[in-house]
């Protein structure tokens, strides 16, 4: 286990530098650069603009420059929020995201789980299909449409939740239903389907002769022994939800981290782009690191490799 | 073990509803909420303002949080005419090349030092210096000196045509006459600056604990990417305003501001808060209110692709395009039309651009080896994916087809991709739109001169480029339009570069406890007059 | 003690069951398209699938089958459903209806190619990286986070000036980003199989190691599977919208679906047919996806067969 987390933390650091090579350069071959706008600027004040930020220089020597800076753990300058640097932005952005990612987390893996269970335990019944089709809805509603149905019911007509904002813990559960109405679809499916692998297997009936009660026994052997793609899937979801979503964001009004993913790239804003995406691969490999952990536990026969 | 753990059950149950009864009895009281808050605005400016340094922001929701806070030396009246502020009275001498300004000497900051002449120099100069790298620099460009030393030709800022005579005496030197430059003294860009402030906090002075200001509001709160406090500033020199907070908003969905304003959790509304939609619904409301704005829509031809370098192919698409449909179709009382300037500003003629004539249109295309679109090109239409303009692309494509038989591609481009095209090649057909800096017709006309940045039709023409430099350079303001006039007949009619097809206007919802607000065509919102009716009572509609 | 060693002996006899019915002369195609046929539930969905896919390939070859033309637009604006326009028309006048037969033919093929698409590279790559083990599924793993990483939008975009709008453009685009979760899931599943009494039989008795992977091991992983692959339709159908949106999706006046549905959702509260109906479609579809999949998933556990 020591052994398995050094070598990822050393892995780690590869992934996120070649993650930041590869967004440096798409950044810089997409067509469109930070200060086209609306109203053309004059040559002299892009030139202007461009010695500010040392975009004027080669492509390797602001890629040196890039690398140096992060080695010192600076992400760099907003080209669009003036005078604001990335690490500002992320460090007031990402606790917000989080919360909310956290939240929506909770609710699609309770959710989710639940209803995979229920629709597994008792497939084929009224139960079963009645899951199916909110796990339907989840999925077949983009997440722009559930949120502004949610709005609608809850904010307008029944006026019991707040429509939009960041004010109170209130203010977070809408965001977080509309964050977890497509992960809940996903892990109930998963799970009712891992369930019903399992169920049937010899060492169920096994377990179940043996004495214990039908519920004990399925949350006892056989969720245990379906986690192992829920698991796997929490892994990138995990990483997608706490880093925040443009949609819900956007929807709801709140100042998380998720919008830069689009507006930063919308703006050509290189540094802010790279600074969002070397945050997200980074959450992502450490909870993929414990999704491999949580799978030895699970079960001790797998063997992964650092 | 089996009752213990029912048990437990029961329990984690009965707390489980508990909760969500409290929770339910929370949220009902934090949703009872008075209608409105007293002397408090509450408004929505959509996104983050990137900068409130009034020399580094270039874009509309900065400048409606700094038109707020600073005042400049001269400030726009209702009709957009420029009134005095800072400057009590001014000269124009030389021809107009001149400026000596007189300020007043009873304006402070917001931490008490009284404003100067040499505030306004430092702003300019620190504006036009090419370490600064502001965006908005080239408005400043007709002063003397000021494109050479932007771009680094000169060195020595004294060379700059603007200096402080004294404490209150600014003058401002012009390389060429130029009759809208009075304008620019009442926006953004030309706004003063503290010297000493700038030097002791550099990029920090907008943050709200060293911000200095001297308009009527003072920045008090500033949470990022969500909300910003503005607080009435008690030595503001028109008086303290009434309105004691204004909360703006950081809200981006259109359909979530709306629902916050119907909630009565924003007092005023606009475009930014507004899906087309719901104009439709609240259009009899007496809370809608609606201006048409200075932005123009054109469609551009790029005149070296063909077959768009033949006039007659260019006019004859002009004259089919039906631009009443416009407003049918986006639903936000869209003036249509058919000439560039816009008709509130001097120099616009009726006879600039073309009416609706299908047989002229189609006779036209026949004369240019077309007859009734047989072999036309198919060519491609650019247009950016933004808010509506999908709609109307289609509708335009659609009346070409039926009306001239010719098929138009279209093809939408993101943003930035879409710029970079237009401005590298140009296809041979565009949509674009320019939004005015200040209510003149320079504004507009200027874009289409040879030497223009933003001309990305590739059309070039000494007649046109000298009835603009005259009209920028003539006093006498009834010969400026006659002269504007031409040109735009010119554009849009003779060699008919651009088919214009409509203004823009502004959709805004006030709550009725709301007084004072008013709308104007360069979209600039100032709330200092704005009053809140603390005795309103919701029975009142 | 005891009770383990009967767990045990269960398991490998069931094992040695489920081998043994792989080596029967029926082929297993056969099988499962016998115990589909007993399901009513897969049948009603097939049907649903098999008309959509009809439906879409007759407009591929312009065949009327709407009322009224895609494109072809009218005075009455923004009308209910009513006798004429069965679903409404839009903000021109176009009949709703007939663009979302029209829409159908792309919505429908993106979601099934990026399915398979999902499928043939998620489950290669996935069933490598937990055939192999070790270093090799240790790299392909950091692979999977690097593709993970980068930022979609950027990408995207960058497709479409490379490739041009268009519908190859499209495809590669959600290509790209379908395959990472069933890659995973795979991998996961074999990771966990890998070690069971009948893999370590298979692999003494010298079997090929593409004969392991695809008669042991990926049966064996099918539930997931086909969830990951039923859930890559409706992502695929309602990404593309977003890329429209970045133009590198269809050129308008053509529509599909999401991009419907994309156009449709802010007038949720005054014409909500606009988002109503192409939302249903989705629906219908995705509903159909999932529950053949569940009696696909069924029809390939052996021990489901009986119930």
């Amino acid at each position: 286990m020591f052994w398995l987390i050094i070598k990822r933390i050393f892995s780690a650091l590869i992934v996120l530098w070649i993650v930041a090579t590869i967004t440096f350069v798409l950044v810089r071959i997409v067509p469109g650069g930070p200060f086209d706008a609306d109203k053309n600027l004059p040559p002299q004040i892009i030139a202007n603009l461009k010695a500010k930020y040392h975009l004027d220089k080669s492509v390797s020597e602001q890629y040196v420059l890039y690398l140096a800076r992060l080695a010192k753990g600076d992400l760099g300058v907003s080209y669009k929020y003036v005078n604001r640097s990335v690490n500002d932005i992320l460090k007031d952005a990402f606790p917000v995201s989080c919360q909310l990612g956290l939240l929506g987390l909770v609710f699609a893996i309770v959710f989710g789980i639940a209803l995979g269970t229920i629709a597994a335990v008792n497939r084929g019944s009224t139960l079963d299909t009645l899951a199916m089709i909110k796990v339907t809805l989840g999925i077949s509603l983009p997440s722009f449409v559930i949120g502004a149905l949610l709005i609608f019911v809850f904010g307008i007509q029944f006026k019991i939740l707040p429509v939009g904002l960041w004010e109170s813990p209130y203010h977070m559960i809408l965001p977080a239903l509309t964050l977890a109405a497509s992960p809940a679809a996903y892990l109930a499916r998963l799970t009712r389907s891992s369930i019903l692998e399992i169920i049937q297997k010899d060492w169920v009936r096994t377990a179940r002769c043996k004495g214990l009660s039908f519920w004990q026994t399925i949350i006892k052997h056989v969720l245990r022994n379906a986690l192992v793609p829920i698991v796997t899937v929490l892994g990138p979801l995990t990483a997608i939800l706490i880093t925040g979503s443009f949609v819900v964001e956007f929807i709801y009004a709140i100042p998380g981290m998720g919008r830069f993913f689009i507006t930063a790239v919308t703006n050509r804003d290189y540094d802010l782009i790279i600074g969002t995406t070397l945050v997200f691969g980074l959450i992502l490999i450490i909870a993929n690191t414990i999704v491999d952990i949580v799978y030895v536990m699970l079960n001790p026969k797998m063997q992964i490799e650092g | 073990m089996g009752a213990s753990l029912v048990k437990a059950l029961v329990n984690i149950f009965n707390k489980f509803i508990a909760f969500v009864f409290c929770l339910y009895l929370l949220t009902a009281c934090t949703q009872i909420k008075p209608s409105f808050e007293k002397d408090t605005l509450r408004i929505n400016i959509g996104s983050e303002p990137p900068s409130l340094d009034w020399h580094v922001a270039v874009d509309s929701t900065s400048f409606d949080v700094v038109s707020n806070l600073m005042t400049g030396l001269t400030q726009y009246r209702p009709d957009l005419s420029c009134a005095p502020a800072c400057a009590k009275n001014w000269e124009v001498l030389d021809k107009g090349k001149r400026y000596i300004f007189h300020l007043r000497e009873d304006i402070f900051w917001s931490d008490g030092k009284r404003l100067t002449a040499h505030d306004f120099c430092y702003g300019w100069l620190r504006m036009l210096n090419p370490n600064t790298a502001a965006q908005y620099a080239y408005f400043l460009y007709d002063i003397e000196n000021a494109f050479e030393f932007n771009t680094g030709k000169i060195k020595d800022e004294s060379l700059v045509g603007v200096k402080a005579l004294d404490d209150n005496t600014l003058e401002v030197k012009l390389k060429k006459p130029a009759a809208y430059f009075i304008n620019l003294t009442a926006i953004c860009p030309s706004y003063p600056m503290r010297k000493d402030i700038i030097e002791k906090w550099q990029d920090k002075w907008t943050d709200v604990e060293h911000m200095v200001v001297n308009g009527p509001f003072l920045l008090s709160r500033w949470e990022h990417e969500y909300k910003i406090e503005l607080s009435a500033n008690p030595n503001y020199f028109e008086g303290k305003p009434k309105l004691k907070k204004i909360k703006m908003f950081m809200i981006p969905e259109q359909a979530t501001a709306f629902a916050l304003y119907e909630n009565n959790q924003l007092d005023f509304i606009d475009n930014r808060s507004f899906a087309t939609p719901d104009v439709y619904r609240y259009k009899s409301s007496p809370e809608y209110l609606n201006v048409p704005l200075l932005r123009n829509n054109y469609i551009g031809f790029n005149v070296l692709k063909m077959p768009f370098a033949d006039a007659r192919i260019r006019q004859a698409i002009s004259m089919a395009i039906d631009r009443s449909i416009f407003p049918l179709i986006l639903r936000r009382n869209e003036l249509p039309t058919s000439s560039w300037i816009p008709p509130s500003l001097s120099g616009y003629s009726k006879n600039s651009g073309f009416v609706y004539d299908v047989n002229k249109a189609k006779s036209l295309l026949a004369q240019a080896g077309y007859p009734s679109g047989k072999n036309f090109p198919k060519v491609s239409l650019l247009f950016p994916t933004r808010e509506d303009t999908k709609l109307v692309m289609e509708a335009i494509q659609d009346q070409l087809k039926r009306n001239l038989n010719i098929n138009i591609e279209l093809v939408n481009q993101e943003w930035k991709v879409y710029l970079a095209t237009l401005r590298r090649d140009a296809p041979p057909m565009f949509r674009s739109s320019w939004g005015a800096d200040y209510p003149d017709p320079e504004t507009f006309m200027n874009l289409f001169t040879s030497y223009s940045g933003n001309n990305d039709t590739s059309w070039k023409n000494t007649q046109y480029d000298k009835l603009i430099e005259r009209a920028e350079a003539e006093q006498n303001s009834k010969l400026r339009a006659v002269l504007y006039a031409r040109a735009d007949r010119l554009l849009c009619h003779d060699q008919a570069v651009i088919a214009p097809t409509y203004l823009s206007t502004q959709n805004a919802m006030v709550k009725p406890w709301v007084h004072g607000i008013a709308l104007n065509a360069l979209d600039l919102q100032f709330f200092k007059t704005v009053t809140i009716d603390n005795e309103f009572k919701s029975g009142d509609k | 003690m005891n009770n383990n060693a009967i767990e045990l002996a269960h398991e490998v006899f069931a094992k040695a069951n489920v081998c043994s019915s792989w080596q029967r002369p029926v082929s297993i195609g056969a099988i499962i398209w016998q115990q589909l046929l007993k399901t009513p539930v897969a049948m009603i969905s097939f049907w649903i699938i098999f008309t959509l896919v009809l439906i879409s390939l007759l407009s591929f070859l312009g065949l009327a089958i709407t009322p009224y033309a895609f494109d072809q637009t009218s005075a009455d604006i923004l009308q209910g459903p009513s006798a004429t326009h069965l679903m409404g028309t839009d903000e021109l006048g176009r009949d709703l209806l007939s663009r979302i037969i029209y829409g159908s033919r792309l919505s429908i093929s993106i979601g099934l190619i990026t399915a398979l698409t999902a499928f043939i590279i998620g489950t290669t790559y996935g069933a490598i990286a937990g055939f192999c083990g070790g270093k090799i599924d240790s790299l392909l793993m950091r692979g999977v986070d690097i593709a993970y990483s980068l930022p979609d939008l950027l990408v995207m975009i960058l497709i479409g000036v490379l490739v041009g709008r268009g519908t190859q453009g499209i495809l590669i685009a959600l290509g790209l980003v379908s395959w990472m979760g069933t890659a995973r899931l795979v991998r996961a599943e074999l990771l966990q199989l890998q070690h069971e009494e009948f893999i370590d039989a298979a692999k003494t008795a010298g079997q090929n190691s593409v004969w392991i992977i695809l008669k042991h091991l990926l049966p064996n992983a099918v539930g997931p599977i086909i969830v990951a692959v039923t859930f890559a339709v409706p992502s695929a159908i309602l990404s593309e919208s977003t890329l429209s949106f970045i133009g590198l999706g269809l050129s308008p006046p053509e529509c599909s679906w999401g991009t419907l549905a994309l156009d449709g959702w802010h007038s949720l509260r005054t014409h909500p047919h606009l988002i109503f109906f192409p939302s249903l479609f989705i629906f219908i579809t995705v509903l159909s996806f999932n529950l053949f999949g569940d009696a696909l998933r069924d029809a390939f556990d052996p021990k489901s067969r009986n119930l």
